[in-house]
């Protein structure tokens, strides 16, 4: 058993805790930014943390620490135990039963850390050269980085529990300016994967150039009602807004506008949104969750349907369910509940074939404020940018849009989802492919 | 005691210079904090952590190397001294630094160390705030509260010989409520905070503050949804500062100016908003949420006007950007942790009072907005577009503040908008606030006073009254 593990639980078990658990933690960074063609800054770095819960009469108690010193492990043990004396005692209050995870393969690619820091650096900088030189519209680069880490983590309780995995990610972030007359507009794009050798760099340039000089000449529009087509990243944003609406913890202390719609209508017929923490493409993929919950797909809105909600070992034992292995944590917080690979399953038409059956309307290719939502009654206000289509094609960009409304009443909308499956981080890693919605008032002049 | 032996810091800081590098700077962090939760009326959670860590930086002809460590040890610090100077030299620039000047200034005083008080006095203090927000309303279906505090130490030397270290004590109260009638849910929070011990709590009301967001969640059931369009916006002074805050202030970091990536770049001395906006960042102000004695740089903290009377008179810098853009360093660089590079960040950012009173505004507003508490927003810093949500709004008709409203979101830019703020009232007020900027978050004050903005594009699902403009 990992030393530290073992010395915290003796301790623990010494002091009177009849449960505890050690969550361990270890990982490694490697950032390089650059600017004009050179090293702006470069960090690379370890660290480590451990996370310590204690069960003493169904009553818990958590700390954490970044120390390993004897003393700072004692001290430790000793705070979780006296912190644990405060909180009320619930019989949900327990370790889950332990079960041995599937191996999951492929989390982490053991090519990165071969990887020369030199061609990192190249990469980074040759973002930069390519989005320079692509438009005469984009010259400059307000941001491009190269960052790639590993992630240790490792469980240990008093039931016997002893699991481990590794993972690790890479991605390349780019942030062009493009600039007309006096106009300015700024175009972000991402590429991620688990190794380097993954990322895409001519895609990732080509679309923060796009995505800049493309909303080049936007203005407001006149207030309207139109079908919206939702670009995979702002639907995923979307997705990564209701996210916490399938917490039961959410959904127990009503934070969640799924609450008490268990078997109902959510959504429209065609939408159906898994939540799969072993998805091979997913960078949130794992083993097993963090309490050593063995990992497994959960299937949420089947047609339409709310067919569940997701758990962790309290809020199952609350609910007399069983946990999803949906724990997520760090080592410096108690495992919450939350979503891993968040997917909105793929229709069988093309982005270009959902677009043409659009006359005239919305293309939204960023949403902002979503931060706004309000994540109970689900009402949102947000602002728009993307284009208007018109015939099927994408034409005048706009801005300064406003469109208000109902998460819910918005997933009702949607009338089609196009085949092309995109992923970013927006919460967990939320997939979505292209939607359209039926018709939404968009606010503008 | 010293966070670290100054022979150790020295000698790190002689190790890792040995590759040649024009600069090198130990930050050594440790901070404690607690938060305490209650839930159902019932004490959910009580934590604790403990960080300790340290980060070393170099500059090596312009370029910057960052290496952290949670290893403090002698051998750890060293071997972490040796791996900076190794990923420090692919430099190939100017070197240029601000220099470091002032003396450091005390650190705010502290009367009583919140780790001293035991959690059953918090837990008291939270039980009281919950059952005093419930009160307000049968409609209350669900509170949530919390209390926080973290003490942060910090050590700042470098290559230079200097030797700063600050120390930052916070508290916190955190109240959420959930209104809930005829299956309309509405929420509403309130997160009170200063830099000082727990005497913050002598003249701090849990319960009222409690109540009061108790009191807004169930108004806001009987709320209207907001009309939608262009209209004149008055933004109160509780959490409105956060417009400025983010549509403006992130727009004049030196990171942001130096890059060209800001509508303010090269408009010093040029009329950038109305003439009767002054706008401030002070690092100084005792026990504000976003105050330092020195930044995480080792500088001291200062008073900075942004703009005066309308006009550019300053930027915010950290000592590489105030180098590379031969300024004085105005005490801005800061990071979330010893795992972070500083970069330039507000402290306590605020636009100054002005001579009406908020009735005078309202009673010249014909047809508005009434945007009295701000919560979340968004702003893309390039262009200054920003998003916010109104979480207390009212309608404004006749001069008159009418009903209610939910659900609004103000949308515009920042830039144009301070050109348009036509009223300024004498009501000034700061809130705490967490701003996140390159995934690094800080605790800042946001602050105004009450506004007029002439015009700006309100987004809601409601229809403006009769004889109004169209939705």
């Amino acid at each position: 058993m990992n030393p530290i593990g073992e010395r915290v639980l003796e301790r623990c078990k010494r002091l009177g805790s009849e449960d505890a658990e050690v969550y361990l933690s270890r990982g490694t960074e490697f950032t390089v930014r650059v600017y004009n063609g050179a090293i702006e800054s470069l960090v690379s770095a370890e660290s480590r943390g451990i996370g310590l819960r204690t069960f003493r009469e169904h009553r818990v108690g958590f700390s954490y620490t970044s120390e390993t010193e004897a003393d700072a492990l004692d001290g430790l043990v000793d705070d979780a135990l006296l912190n644990g004396r405060y909180n009320h005692a619930d019989a949900a209050n327990v370790l889950p039963v332990t079960q041995a995870a599937d191996p999951l393969a492929g989390l982490a690619s053991p090519a990165l850390s071969r990887v020369e820091p030199q061609r990192k650096i190249e990469f980074a900088l040759e973002m930069e050269r390519r989005a320079t030189s692509l438009d005469p519209r984009v010259r400059r680069v307000s941001n491009a980085v190269y960052s790639d880490g590993t992630g240790e983590v490792e469980i240990v309780n008093s039931r016997g529990l002893q699991a481990s995995f590794a993972r690790t990610v890479a991605y390349g972030v780019l942030e062009t300016i493009a600039e007309q007359d006096s106009e300015m507009q700024s175009g972000f794009a991402f590429t991620h994967g688990r190794d380097m050798e993954e990322l895409d760099l001519a895609g990732v340039v080509q679309e923060a150039v796009e995505n800049a000089a493309g909303l080049l000449g936007a203005r407001p529009v006149k207030t309207a009602t139109v079908p919206v087509v939702l670009h995979p990243h702002a639907a995923a944003m979307i997705l990564g807004v209701l996210a916490n609406s399938f917490s039961a913890d959410a959904v127990i202390k009503r934070r969640s506008l799924l609450a008490g719609k268990l078997g109902e209508q959510v959504a429209a017929g065609i939408v159906t949104i898994t939540d799969d923490a072993r998805l091979p493409e997913g960078l949130a993929s794992r083993p097993f969750d963090g309490e050593g919950v063995p990992s497994r797909s959960n299937e949420l809105i089947a047609d339409g349907v709310l067919k569940g909600y997701l758990h962790n070992t309290y809020t199952a034992a609350r609910t007399n369910g069983q946990s999803t292995g949906s724990a997520v944590r760090s080592y410096k917080s108690v495992p919450e509940v939350g979503v891993s690979n968040l997917v909105l399953k793929p229709g069988d038409i093309s982005r270009d074939a959902l677009l043409a059956r659009v006359e005239n309307g919305l293309h939204v290719s960023q949403l902002s404020g979503l931060n706004t939502v309000n994540p109970v009654s689900g009402e949102f206000s947000l602002g728009l940018t993307g284009h208007w289509i018109e015939h099927g094609r994408l034409t005048t960009p706009v801005k300064e849009l406003t469109v208000a409304g109902n998460v819910i009443a918005l997933l009702k909308k949607v009338v089609a989802v196009a085949s092309d499956l995109r992923f970013m981080f927006a919460g967990g890693f939320c997939g979505s492919p292209t939607v359209l919605i039926e018709e939404l008032p968009v606010g503008g002049l | 005691m010293p966070l670290l032996d100054p022979s150790l810091v020295d000698g790190v800081i002689k190790r890792a210079s040995r590759s040649g590098a024009d600069f090198v700077e130990l930050f050594v962090e440790r901070k404690r904090n607690q938060s305490i939760s209650v839930e159902e009326s019932k004490v959910q959670r009580v934590s604790s952590g403990n960080d300790l860590g340290a980060g070393l930086r170099i500059i090596h002809q312009g370029t910057v190397s960052y290496v952290y460590t949670e290893d403090l040890s002698e051998a750890g610090l060293l071997k972490t001294a040796d791996l900076a100077a190794q990923v420090g030299r692919h430099g190939g620039g100017r070197f240029a630094f601000g220099d470091l000047t002032g003396a450091p200034r005390a650190p705010q005083p502290i009367e009583v160390p919140p780790h001293t008080v035991g959690p059953e006095a918090k837990i008291e203090l939270l039980l009281e705030a919950d059952q005093a927000a419930r009160d307000v309303s049968s409609a209350i279906k669900q509170v949530a509260v919390g209390y926080g505090h973290s003490a942060q130490e910090v050590l700042v030397a470098t290559s230079e010989g200097i030797h700063h270290s600050d120390s930052r004590t916070r508290v916190r109260l955190m109240i959420h409520a959930v209104a809930e009638r005829n299956g309309e849910i509405q929420t509403a929070m309130e997160a009170p905070g200063m830099q000082r011990g727990f005497e913050f709590f002598d003249d701090t009301s849990a319960a009222e503050y409690a109540r009061a967001a108790a009191e807004r969640a169930v108004s806001l059931l009987d709320a209207a949804p907001s009309p939608a369009g262009p209209m004149a916006v008055i933004v109160g002074n509780e959490f409105g500062g956060v417009l400025f805050h983010e549509a403006c202030g992130h727009g004049l970091e030196a990171d942001f100016v130096g890059k060209g990536s800001t509508v303010f770049t090269g408009k010093i001395g040029q009329a950038v908003a109305s003439p009767i906006v002054t706008a401030i960042d002070d690092g100084t102000l005792p026990s504000r949420w976003g105050t330092l004695a020195v930044d995480d740089e080792g500088v001291p903290t200062r008073r900075n006007v942004l703009i005066q009377d309308g006009v550019l008179i300053s930027y915010m810098y950290d000592r590489l950007r105030a180098g590379q853009q031969n300024h004085v360093v105005t005490g801005n660089g800061r990071r979330q942790s010893y795992q972070h590079l500083p970069i330039p960040r507000m402290t306590n950012t605020f636009i100054a009072a002005g001579a009406h009173s908020v009735e005078d505004i309202i009673a010249a507003t014909p047809r508005g907005l009434y945007a009295k508490k701000l919560g979340a927003g968004q702003v893309d810093v390039t262009t200054g577009d920003f998003v916010f949500a109104v979480t207390e709004g009212y309608l404004v008709e006749g001069g008159k503040i009418g009903r209610p409203v939910r659900g609004a979101t103000i949308v515009g830019n920042g830039p144009r908008a301070l050109h348009k703020i036509d009223m300024i009232a004498n009501d000034l007020k700061l809130a705490p606030g967490t701003c996140g900027k390159e995934g690094q978050g800080v605790p800042v004050s946001v602050g105004q006073p009450t506004i007029r903005i002439s015009e700006l594009t309100v987004g809601g699902t409601g229809v403006m009254p009769a004889g109004a403009m169209r939705q």
